[in-house]
């Protein structure tokens, strides 16, 4: 598989006549070679070994492909939402569909230009900063208020097969521009590798609402990195419905800078089969009066297992924070698996963190309750678990994307 | 209707009902008094078909034996238990459970579902006979509700279910005096030749608002002692160790 890298990036590296920072890209490289993917003696990934997930699942995995896609494949689009369209294949813009006046508040392209200023170096985000062939940028201009939810269908061209996918996505919004943004994962079923990162930039007073919903079923296997930094009495929120792919390891890291900005990271694991996801946070806050609030919930059924790993950072600066974290789990069979490692890491003295975690099962009494008002065991057990995830919709603020969301998972 | 013949009832090698036998005919309001522990929720639980327990003897009702039907056939043949601890069931809407509930039950019946309007109308009129507040149909099954709410919940249910059966595991405890009185006036009007109740309580207070054709008293997993409404007077003025003697 190591030497299928080094020929693809020769081959990567000989494809265009300009690759911009070659030097730069052959170091992220270099680290990548080093240590190779993450297994589990990297804490980090101890409960999501990738090594052993990458060798169960491809004999062979291709680095290049040609992002110039001629084919585009079958979209499901979401028709009852009045929203701009942002369509991306492999990582590339392939279509852009905005509302007139929303289209001159915002600057969408394809940009060769990479980001190399990920602090969290991992080994993915090495291999990702030395691959990606192209960057989406979004960018919203000041005092602007978007005016329709922007949807970004992710997809891959139907002959994409065995192939790890680099992509890089950077949304910033300029101060005091609002925007609500869902992400909607539609893969192919080829077994891919996407790894993704993104970078989100809030200025002063900025208000983003982000979505990300994995719902259909495929098996790829997805890392998914975003990295969020706050400016003063900017408001981030973010929601994550994971569900469909083999194996996602959604990684959130977000950077409160500024005074009084607040990130709202709530988050949903529904698993089945033996579909394994990871959602891992790391918030940071830097500022004093910033706020943190995530509520994450997990069901398992069949083999599946969750993991959920959230750290609450509070520099010695950030009096006054407010951090919040609460996981929870229903395990439905006994088969399924559940590991969740709560943190918080604390060096200022006047702040109000907490943290926990519970998991159980289903409670029988529950459901003799709702049996005995003419329910079968399936249909008790069901209501029982979408008023579990409901708690973690409802902390949607968006009504229309709150009732749309609500809809795609009930 | 229904037809409790020997009926043993054991969880865990311990034996909770230790041959039980009752005969509940249609129209006819039955009470089971009787102290703390002496088997009453096992009995309803058993009605009503909770597993886990290990059963024998058989109760017939409508001339069939309901130990191999499911929770949900015998609640959609027209078995009701209002629940002495009602659950809450977060995240689950009140009102969207309740008509499920009834469309489940109805179309097992063979009978037309309601749909929305339909059911909104019906639901109003029996919250309203009830004087229960409308803003809690409106939130999750009995999450934040208060005891009393929780128990008029209940009968609000058995209210839209309009069961052949009904079973109230000490409803009363938890209301106010004038919601038992509201409680009553509801059983009372649902009260018909083919409907029967069984309510099981600790005292003789619910009875002077919903009257009995028998009460039973049980003790120890067994019926001691069954006659009309003049055993719940000498229980509230004996006790029940005294019973006999």
């Amino acid at each position: 598989m190591i030497e299928q890298l080094k020929t693809d990036f020769e081959r990567f590296f000989n494809s265009k006549k300009t690759i911009e920072n070659l030097d730069l890209r052959k170091e992220n490289l270099e680290y990548f070679l080093k240590q190779g993917f993450p297994n589990k003696k990297n804490e980090d990934w101890k409960y999501s070994d990738l090594n052993s997930i990458i060798s169960l699942n491809f004999e062979k995995l291709n680095f290049f492909y040609d992002d110039e896609v001629q084919k585009k494949p079958d979209i499901k689009y979401i028709d009852d939402i009045d929203c701009n369209k942002l369509i991306l294949i492999n990582g590339k813009i392939a279509e852009i569909n905005f509302d007139q006046v929303d289209k001159q508040n915002i600057i969408i392209l394809n940009d060769n230009k990479s980001d190399f200023s990920l602090e969290n170096k991992n080994p993915l985000i090495y291999l990702n900063n030395a691959l990606t062939q192209n960057v989406v940028k979004i960018l919203i201009e000041s005092n602007y208020q978007v005016k329709k939810p922007i949807v970004i269908y992710h997809l891959l061209s139907e002959n994409l097969k065995s192939t790890l996918l680099n992509q890089k996505v950077e949304i910033v919004l300029g101060e005091n521009s609002q925007s609500r943004i869902v992400n909607i994962f539609q893969e192919n079923n080829n077994k891919n590798f996407i790894n993704s990162t993104s970078k989100i930039l809030l200025a002063r007073s900025a208000i983003l609402k982000n979505y990300k919903l994995d719902i259909s079923y495929n098996n790829n296997i997805k890392y998914l990195f975003d990295k969020i930094e706050l400016d003063e009495n900017s408001n981030f929120e973010h929601f994550i419905f994971s569900q469909g792919s083999k194996f996602i390891k959604n990684e959130i890291e977000c950077d409160l800078k500024g005074k009084h900005s607040s990130a709202f990271i709530n988050g949903i694991l529904n698993l089945d089969k033996s579909n394994h996801h990871e959602i891992k946070t790391r918030i940071n806050h830097i500022s004093e009066s910033t706020k943190s609030y995530q509520l994450i919930k997990n069901v398992l059924k069949d083999e599946s297992k969750g993991v959920f790993q959230g750290k609450i950072f509070v520099n010695k600066k950030a009096q006054k924070t407010d951090g919040y974290q609460l996981s929870k789990v229903l395990l439905v069979d006994k088969n399924t698996e559940f590991d969740a490692k709560p943190e918080l890491e604390i060096y200022a003295d006047d702040v109000k963190c907490s943290h926990g975690s519970t998991s159980g099962n289903i409670d029988e009494n529950s459901i003799f309750y709702l049996m005995s008002r003419g329910l079968s065991r399936v249909q008790a057990k069901q209501l029982i678990i979408e008023g579990f995830l409901l708690e973690v919709v409802e902390q949607i603020t968006d009504s229309e994307i709150k009732k749309f969301v609500e809809k795609q998972i009930i | 209707m229904l037809k409790i013949k020997d009926l043993v009832a054991k969880v865990e090698g311990k034996e909770i009902l230790k041959g039980l036998n009752l005969n509940i005919n249609p129209g006819e309001i039955h009470a089971i008094m009787g102290p703390n522990g002496s088997g009453k929720s096992t009995l309803s639980n058993i009605i009503t078909g909770k597993k886990g327990y290990e059963i024998s003897g058989d109760i017939i009702f409508e001339n069939k034996s309901l130990l191999d039907l499911e929770i949900e056939e015998r609640a959609q043949k027209g078995i009701f238990l209002a629940f002495q601890y009602p659950l809450e069931i977060t995240g689950v809407n009140t009102n969207n459970f309740f008509k499920t509930s009834l469309n489940v039950i109805k179309k097992a019946r063979g009978e037309k579902e309601l749909d929305a309007i339909e059911f909104l109308k019906l639901l109003k009129s029996r919250a309203s006979e009830l004087k229960f507040d409308n803003k809690f149909l409106s939130r999750q099954l009995n999450v934040g509700f208060s005891g009393g709410e929780k128990k008029k919940n209940e009968i609000l249910q058995m209210s839209l279910l309009n069961p052949k059966l009904s079973i109230l595991d000490e409803t009363d405890s938890g209301l106010d005096i004038d919601a038992l009185k509201i409680v009553a006036e509801v059983v009372n009007s649902l009260k018909s030749k083919d409907k029967s109740f069984l309510i099981i309580t600790h005292y003789q207070r619910l009875l002077n608002y919903i009257k009995p054709d028998f009460v039973h008293v049980l003790m120890n997993g067994k019926i001691i002692k069954s006659g009309g409404r003049e055993i719940a007077l000498e229980l509230e003025q004996k006790g029940y160790e005294n019973l006999n003697k």
